[in-house]
């Protein structure tokens, strides 16, 4: 075997063994399915979210966003809480903490009112499971006052987590809701009001698709349909956002978040991991695939944090943050050129036609050799031709140059020069594959 | 490099008009072009994929790697499993083997599952990655007889297990018919090289230009201490039959010929119109050789029908897309001589009277090889009548303490990838008897 790095990571107070939950959801909705991920290697389980009264639900409920030939470019759903009897999900959390005393099991639990709070917080202790996630997040509950409406009041969180607190004395997690704009103010409150972690995002109130004989949205539940909420590869990009936000937030520093929205590989966690995350949990990726996906992220993340030397998890988490600033703060006296391998070019002329219709009509098309040319000075480095090319490692960043600063110390956009002292770090997602 | 060929397939794919002999005829995937074909993979629950590969290299676990972007991990998977992934992902019979058995022929066609394991195996040393972290070697000293796959499959599995391993080759170079066999565009030396250092850098050594049995004895190798032994000498002689003017200069075999070709680094004597007997890969490797290396005609006799031929349908394709002719149902009666040079063979029709007279000046014998006598490595070790090594239960021969697989052995599947398992299996075995103090 390779060289594989030590994974485990403390989450409050909990020594995991690696950083890969099940987030709740049907993954993770009874003994069985929480045990058979467990011995395919993952870290813990955040158990679907308990209500004391069982949800009804509709069918069909699921929608995927498919694009060209790739399914789940993004999923939908419209399920509630836990389709079991409350006091059979007890007993089965209470026997898998039982017969996984290193895993992590956390519940999670969604109230109606104080009391109700207050109530199955009790229970769910008494379980002995190790945490408790307090569900504010659901955005297609069909009872008033729960799910993500709690989430974006203040008040709200701030009632329930001192009820839960009332009936508990574990670590508690808040899992926040992205429908909102801004997310620190409800972590912050959820913090005040005495809950230990933020976990987030839930998923995203939208629309995937629509019929286009019954002209409703999908799925269709007997002619009609609903805004519901949407998670999968899609909600990366925003989850992302709203952990590095929260990581960045002064009232929040010290405070453990956990990562959620879209995670499939290793990367994707690692992603999560390097913008402050100390551990990630994942849904639809295992509803498309499968547990085994651990096997992977397990894999590929302890292969490439050996490579990287880093020796404890703890060092890599957050390591991004410092990196990512104001956009008013970023440098802006240069540009980089793409370059062309004319060896690897296939001349399909993508990168032309991109750079004419969604550019800046820098490059020049040969039809007779089939040849694109980037003329350096319309170019302004954009770097879409290179996200555009369909052939590996045939654009990429080349030449950069540097504006002449006028008299004012500011560049000028007509001047452009070289400056080899001058060294620049850049980077584009598409051409650097292999790690 | 050749300039007659203007024209050539292989997997859906239309050569470089260039395409040379010790270039590789497939391209490499690119990062793209591998994960564009893992998304293919329908990711199967308990995938027969992985049941029909002999050497248990289980492509479904390590298409699954690529798929979610774990490529060292599909590495290590690979390498942990077979010691010549890079080999066998270039030279393996898949049609028979994974491919074969691939769930996506129920859609349209089966995933490249060989390309793709070259396509980990390649990204190995471009990111200089170590698949493998070998123990200290403290237990007990093994030789293995022959560099072949299967001395190697089962020198790198006893490293693995801590175990001092020497390998005994009598020829310059090791990798057996790796080496002077198969052709370089379908297996090229650097890699054949490449793969044996994955077999060096577990601690194995490698001493060539020993013969077993005749530079040195098994007996003096157990007084160098030592303390058990592995066979894996292949099938060094070509089979022949008689047939009137085979003394003439420009009658030759296929282990012959290929060796003199692959050393030669293409420079050898090809011969302008090349005959080819015989219907197995072999012998389309020799016609391959030929054509490759700019003979001008070369025509295949093989004396059963297209679809009995034993020969790889890819490779078969292969060589008729560069303009090999193939003549079924004839086999040769007489090879024609002047002032003792070959000058043409005269075939006969092995299903009818047809007669024929081909113009040639080099003729190979394709049909088949056999052992040398393994009585010289290891006097009265068990033999077939045929000269294979009689082979027990996981490896063993009729002398305790020798084992024996590959080529060589009595009933194996004459195939590198079989011969990787067969290592396999045996340095088990070795290991099994080692544990209980040399007993078997
Ligand atoms: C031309 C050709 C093409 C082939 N193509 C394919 C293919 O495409 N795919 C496939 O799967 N299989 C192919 N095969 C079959 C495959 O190569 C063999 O099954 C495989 O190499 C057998 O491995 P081995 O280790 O048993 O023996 P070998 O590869 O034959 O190696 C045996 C080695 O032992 C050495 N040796 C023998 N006696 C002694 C001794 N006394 N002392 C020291 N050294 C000794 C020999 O010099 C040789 O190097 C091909 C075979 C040939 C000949
Ligand atoms: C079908 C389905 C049911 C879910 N049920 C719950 C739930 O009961 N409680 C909860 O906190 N989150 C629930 N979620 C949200 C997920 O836990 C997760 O936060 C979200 O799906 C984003 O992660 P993903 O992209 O990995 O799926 C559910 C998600 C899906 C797809
Ligand atoms: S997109 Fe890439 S391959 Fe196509 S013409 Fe442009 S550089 Fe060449
Ligand atoms: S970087 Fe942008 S502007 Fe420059 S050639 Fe590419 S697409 Fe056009
Ligand atoms: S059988 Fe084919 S489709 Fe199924 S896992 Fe294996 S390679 Fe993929």
């Amino acid at each position: 075997m390779a060289k594989h790095a030590d994974l485990s990571i403390d989450f409050l107070g909990f020594k995991c063994e690696n950083p890969f939950f099940l987030s709740s959801s049907p993954v993770s909705s009874s003994y069985d399915m929480c045990s058979r991920f467990l011995e395919a290697g993952g870290g813990g389980v955040f158990y679907k979210t308990l209500t004391t009264t069982i949800p009804e639900e509709c069918s069909p409920r699921f929608d995927a966003q498919r694009k060209e030939a790739t399914p789940f470019i993004s999923f939908k759903n419209m399920e509630q809480t836990s389709d079991k009897p409350y006091q059979d999900n007890l007993d089965m959390m209470k026997k898998l903490k039982e017969d996984y005393p290193n895993k992590l099991i956390i519940g999670s639990i969604m109230g109606m009112d104080e009391d109700d709070w207050e109530q199955m917080a009790k229970d769910v202790t008494a379980t002995g499971v190790d945490m408790i996630e307090l569900n504010f997040s659901c955005p297609q509950m069909t009872y008033e006052g729960m799910g993500s409406d709690v989430g974006a009041n203040l008040d709200l969180i701030d009632t329930y987590v001192k009820a839960a607190r009332r009936g508990s004395n574990l670590p508690l997690i808040a899992k926040m809701t992205p429908n909102i704009e801004k997310m620190e103010p409800p972590a912050e409150a959820a913090i005040k009001a005495g809950a230990q972690a933020i976990s987030t995002v839930n998923t995203i109130k939208a629309i995937t698709g629509l019929d286009f004989d019954k002209y409703t949205s999908l799925p269709v539940v007997n002619g009609k349909s609903s805004i519901s909420g949407l998670s999968g590869k899609a909600a990366k990009p925003i989850a992302l956002r709203f952990i590095t936000n929260l990581a960045q937030d002064m009232n929040l520093q010290g405070i453990p978040l956990s990562g959620i929205g879209g995670i499939e590989t290793w990367e994707d966690a690692a992603e999560f991991l390097m913008v402050g995350a100390s551990n990630v949990q994942f849904t639809t990726s295992i509803m498309q695939y499968g547990y085994r996906i651990v096997e992977d992220m397990i894999s590929g993340l302890s292969i490439y944090l050996a490579e990287k030397g880093f020796d404890k998890l703890e060092d890599f988490v957050g390591i991004a943050l410092k990196n990512i600033i104001p956009a008013d703060d970023l440098e802006r006296d240069f540009k980089v050129l793409p370059q062309i391998d004319y060896d690897k070019c296939v001349g399909c002329a993508r990168c032309y036609v991109s750079c004419m219709d969604g550019a800046h009509q820098a490059i020049e098309w040969d039809n007779e050799k089939r040849k694109p040319t980037i003329m350096e000075d319309t170019c302004v480095g954009c770097q879409l031709c290179l996200q555009v090319c369909p052939v590996y490692d045939c654009i990429t960043p080349g030449k950069v140059l540097f504006k002449e600063a006028d008299q004012f110390g500011k560049g000028s956009l007509s001047e452009w020069k070289e400056d080899a002292s001058n060294k620049r770090d850049i980077a584009v997602g598409t051409y650097e594959w292999i790690r | 490099m050749s300039s007659s060929i203007s024209v050539g397939v292989k997997e859906g794919i239309v050569l470089k008009p260039e395409q040379g002999y010790m270039e590789e005829t497939v391209p490499p995937y690119t990062p793209f072009m591998a994960m564009e074909e893992a998304s293919r993979c329908l990711l199967c629950y308990n995938p027969l994929c992985s049941e029909g590969c002999p050497a248990g290299t289980n492509p479904g676990d390590f298409i699954r790697a690529i798929r979610f972007k774990n490529f060292k991990g599909a590495a290590e998977i690979i390498r942990s499993n077979n010691i010549l992934g890079g080999v066998c992902a270039r030279v393996c019979p898949y049609e028979k083997t994974c491919e074969e058995a691939c769930a996506r022929s129920g859609i349209d066609h089966p995933i490249h599952i060989g390309r793709l394991q070259r396509f980990v195996t390649d990204l190995e040393k471009t990111t200089n990655f170590q698949a493998l972290d070998p123990p200290p070697a403290t237990k007990e000293k093994i030789a293995m007889i022959g560099s072949g796959p299967a001395s190697l499959s089962a020198a790198a599995t006893l490293a693995m297990k801590g175990y001092k391993v020497t390998i005994f080759e009598e020829k310059e170079k090791a990798g057996g018919v790796l080496s002077y066999g198969i052709v370089p565009s379908r297996l090229p030396q650097y890699v054949v090289d490449e793969e044996i250092e994955h077999v060096t850098d577990l601690g194995v050594e490698i001493k060539v230009n020993v013969k077993v049995g005749r530079d040195v004895t098994l007996d003096a190798l157990k007084e160098q201490g030592f303390k058990a032994f592995f066979i894996g000498a292949g099938m060094q002689v070509s089979a022949v039959f008689d047939v009137p003017g085979s003394d003439l200069d420009g009658v030759t075999t296929a282990l012959d010929y290929l060796a003199s070709a692959r050393s030669g680094n293409g420079k050898a004597d090809i011969g302008r119109h090349v005959v080819v007997i015989g219907g197995g890969d072999v012998a389309l490797d020799c016609a391959t050789t030929a054509r490759l290396l700019d003979a001008e005609k070369v025509t295949v006799l093989y004396r059963r029908t297209r679809e009995e031929a034993p020969a790889n349908r890819l490779e078969l394709t292969h060589c008729e897309s560069l303009g090999i002719n193939f003549l079924y149902t004839f086999s040769p009666q007489e090879f024609v001589g002047e002032k003792g040079k070959l000058i043409a063979v005269k075939a006969v029709g092995t299903r009818d009277n047809s007669l024929l007279q081909i113009e040639a000046d080099k003729v190979i014998f394709a049909i088949g090889q056999k052992p040398e006598d393994i009585t010289k490595v290891a006097a009265g070790i068990g033999l077939d009548k045929r000269g294979f090594v009689v082979t027990g239960d996981k490896g063993k021969t009729s002398i305790p303490g020798i084992f024996v697989a590959g080529d060589v052995a009595s009933g194996s599947t004459k195939t590198v990838v079989h011969s990787v398992q067969g290592g396999k299996i045996a340095a088990e075995s070795i290991d099994e008897y080692l544990t209980k103090g040399g007993k078997q």
